[in-house]
């Protein structure tokens, strides 16, 4: 089956010619016309079309949005708080950063209507230390809307007055996880908080219900209340719905970024059609389907799974649609929608070394299992490319990397539990292999 | 003024290096005269006491300059944040974009300034890898170690950057012209390998591009 064309709603005018990040330009493209709509309806209304939309979250865990939404805390009498998540770091991950450079207007038009809704007075855009450029970028975008009035007091000349703030991170991937991102926006270390009992929407940033969202999925809403809830559940498929930004690096011939309708494309189509396929004379081994922490599938797998309907299917790699529901169901994730691809020519182990430094950098360091086996897990496989592979290697990261996962306060337990346990499944013969041959690798560069 | 001597110095904990070699000049000196003289005489001990109260005075007023300074630059810093709670952070960036690190006069000036202990300043400054504690040097040349690049050979661009720099990531050439250094991903593995200089972000970077780039940033004027 041919691959479907792209459905550019988010980078409708990403890469346009002519198109800049100027207020001028996204005016003239009928820029904040949908806010100034949204701003006359009633806030429940929209939190209602966003959670027709089916609308699921874009950072990392494809959590529903519009329920996110209706879990605050609005009872408390406390300030509710947006923060947008644009600290992407997840290795593989590049959306964020091209929908901040190229398009800063329809994200902060996504932030008014998604605070309007929620009735928030200040919102945060955290921004990893990274992207100078991109925090230029916003602070710039934000000051132009001050002046049309579309952020700040008295918006549009109603009583409605609301901030939106440009936090810089300083180099912390820890930082992405949301209630980590909190504590850095209060000053601090990023030490992620333990849910219960805080979970943002209800104790988060000075206490105070807190809505933590993505870029993207902050630049969805935008979208959704300009077609309504409904119309947006139709594009995608049924509990995957809307368009989503696929990421593609590593070995392919055209890497990049596009959209597509969540689901309706499979990884086949997207590697094969979209991407060009494999480099000449090579053939692809592997694919990490959602930056990462996604466990990795190997080319020549093969998957059971029970599709929506009722049915059982047998698929392999390339017949897997990328939606949340059947990645998990091959069991890894859709993740953060970046996609790496490995071809013929990688050595797993010396990937998974890769891997491993960087998680055993990034961990922060508060919880035990995590903070100790990360870097015994970095130890391992730095050990194994330098020449000292033994036989139980692989074993021997398998029960590390066990004892992480589902031990630790935040999620970066399993994200760096994850790569290494699937890596040693899937592919143990090159582990004990590496072994046998004590192949000395090209040096992998731990992160200093 | 620890931080602002020659990375030699900071680097192996020069303040206890540069006092042991002025004794030594001291002594020599004593040594000197002692050898001229047979003895050190009343009136030239006296002189030498003088002239080094005279000079000791003119660098108690440069210090108390800098000082002043000092305090001037983090006030402004944190006027502009104030108003923002849970603001360390972003002045600390203001700090650093100004300095290109952060010197400890400055974090000792910024805890009393903000009424918080050191230790609090610190704790956030050497959690966050971005925060340097020694000044840069004039160029940067950093590369993307992120598993999109390392896949595209991050690994063969780091290997000729170090040999046509001499140095190891981390690292800042003698001259201080150029730091070598390694990060996490950037962003941009669509076109990966990548490698920042000065600023600038470079996409599909081969290993032979690296010369040229570290010539082209020489001849630009030093980043700040
Ligand atoms: C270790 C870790 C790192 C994360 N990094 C990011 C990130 O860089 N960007 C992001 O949007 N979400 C990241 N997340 C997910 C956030 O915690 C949070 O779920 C997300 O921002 C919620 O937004 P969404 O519902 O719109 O996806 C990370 C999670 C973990 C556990
Ligand atoms: S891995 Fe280098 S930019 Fe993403």
């Amino acid at each position: 089956m041919p691959a479907p064309v792209q459905r550019r709603i988010l980078l409708a005018h990403i890469d346009e010619p002519g198109y800049t990040s100027d207020i001028d330009c996204y005016l003239r493209h009928g820029g904040y016309g949908v806010m100034k709509r949204a701003i006359a309806r009633q806030p429940e209304e929209l939190i209602d079309e966003v959670k027709k939309s089916g609308l699921r979250g874009r950072g990392g865990a494809g959590f529903s949005c519009g329920l996110k939404w209706t879990l605050v805390d609005r009872k408390s009498g406390k300030p509710v708080y947006l923060v947008v998540n644009a600290d992407e770091s997840e290795p593989g991950t590049f959306k964020d950063r091209h929908l901040i450079h190229q398009d800063p207007h329809q994200l902060i038009e996504g932030i008014m209507i998604t605070c309007w809704a929620n009735n928030v007075r200040q919102a945060y855009i955290y921004i990893r230390g990274e992207f100078p450029q991109g925090a230029r970028i916003l602070e710039r975008a934000i000051q132009e809307a001050r002046e049309h009035r579309f952020v700040g007091r008295n918006i549009l000349g109603t009583a409605y007055s609301c901030d939106v703030f440009v936090h810089r991170g300083a180099g912390a991937y820890i930082c992405g996880e949301e209630t980590g991102l909190i504590e850095s926006l209060e000053g601090k270390r990023p030490y992620p908080r333990i849910k219960p009992p805080y979970f943002p929407a209800v104790l988060g940033l000075y206490q105070c219900p807190t809505i933590v969202n993505n870029v993207e999925t902050i630049c969805h809403v935008k979208h959704i209340a300009d077609m309504g809830g409904d119309a947006f559940a139709r594009i995608g498929t049924p509990n995957n719905t809307g368009t989503r930004i696929y990421c593609v690096s590593g070995h392919v011939r055209r890497p990049g970024y596009y959209e597509f309708e969540v689901g309706r494309i499979t990884l086949g189509q997207l590697l094969y059609e979209v991407c060009g396929g494999p480099r000449p004379g090579r053939t692809f081994k592997a694919v990490i389907p959602g930056g990462s922490s996604a466990k990795v599938l190997k080319f020549g797998e093969r998957f059971r799974v029970k599709l929506r309907e009722g049915s059982m299917a047998e698929w392999s790699v390339e017949d897997i649609p990328l939606d949340f529901d059947y990645l998990s169901a091959c069991g890894t994730m859709g993740g953060s929608g970046g996609v790496i691809v490995m071809d013929d020519s990688v050595n797993m182990v010396e990937a998974l070394a890769n891997i491993n430094a960087f998680y055993a950098h990034e961990s922060c360091g508060q919880c035990t299992p995590c903070r100790e086996g990360s870097l015994w897990m970095r130890k391992i496989t730095t050990r194994m490319v330098h020449g000292g592979a033994r036989a139980q290697d692989g074993e021997l990261l398998q029960s590390v990397a066990d004892q992480i996962a589902g031990r630790t306060v935040c999620a970066f337990g399993e994200a760096c539990a994850w790569p290494t346990q699937s890596f040693v499944q899937k592919f143990g013969d090159e582990f004990r292999q590496y072994a046998e041959t004590k192949k000395t690798a090209k040096p992998v560069t731990p992160l200093v | 003024m620890t931080t602002h001597l020659p990375a030699k110095h900071a680097e192996t904990g020069g303040g206890r290096d540069l006092k042991k070699a002025d004794e030594a000049a001291l002594l020599d000196l004593l040594e000197t005269l002692e050898h001229k003289h047979g003895f050190i005489p009343r009136e030239i001990s006296e002189e030498l006491t003088r002239v080094i109260e005279v000079r000791l005075e003119r660098l108690r007023r440069i210090q108390g300059k800098l000082d002043s300074t000092i305090r001037r630059d983090v006030k402004v810093h944190v006027a502009r944040w104030r108003e923002e709670e849970g603001n360390l952070i972003m002045i600390l960036h203001a700090i650093q974009n100004q300095h290109g690190y952060v010197p400890r006069e400055v974090a000792m000036e910024l805890a009393r300034e903000l009424g918080v202990k050191l230790a609090r300043i610190y704790e956030v400054i050497t959690f966050y890898h971005y925060f340097r504690l020694q000044p840069p040097g004039a160029h940067s040349l950093t590369v993307c170690n992120g598993t999109a690049c390392y896949l595209k050979g991050s690994a063969d661009l780091l290997n000729e950057s170090r040999s046509r720099l001499g140095v190891s990531e981390g690292q800042t050439t003698a001259d201080r012209q150029f730091q070598l250094e390694v990060v996490r991903c950037i962003g941009c593995c669509g076109m990966a390998p990548a490698v920042v200089v000065d600023g600038q972000t470079h996409g599909r970077v081969k290993t032979s591009d690296i010369p040229g780039l570290i010539e082209a940033a020489k001849k630009q004027e030093s980043k700040k």
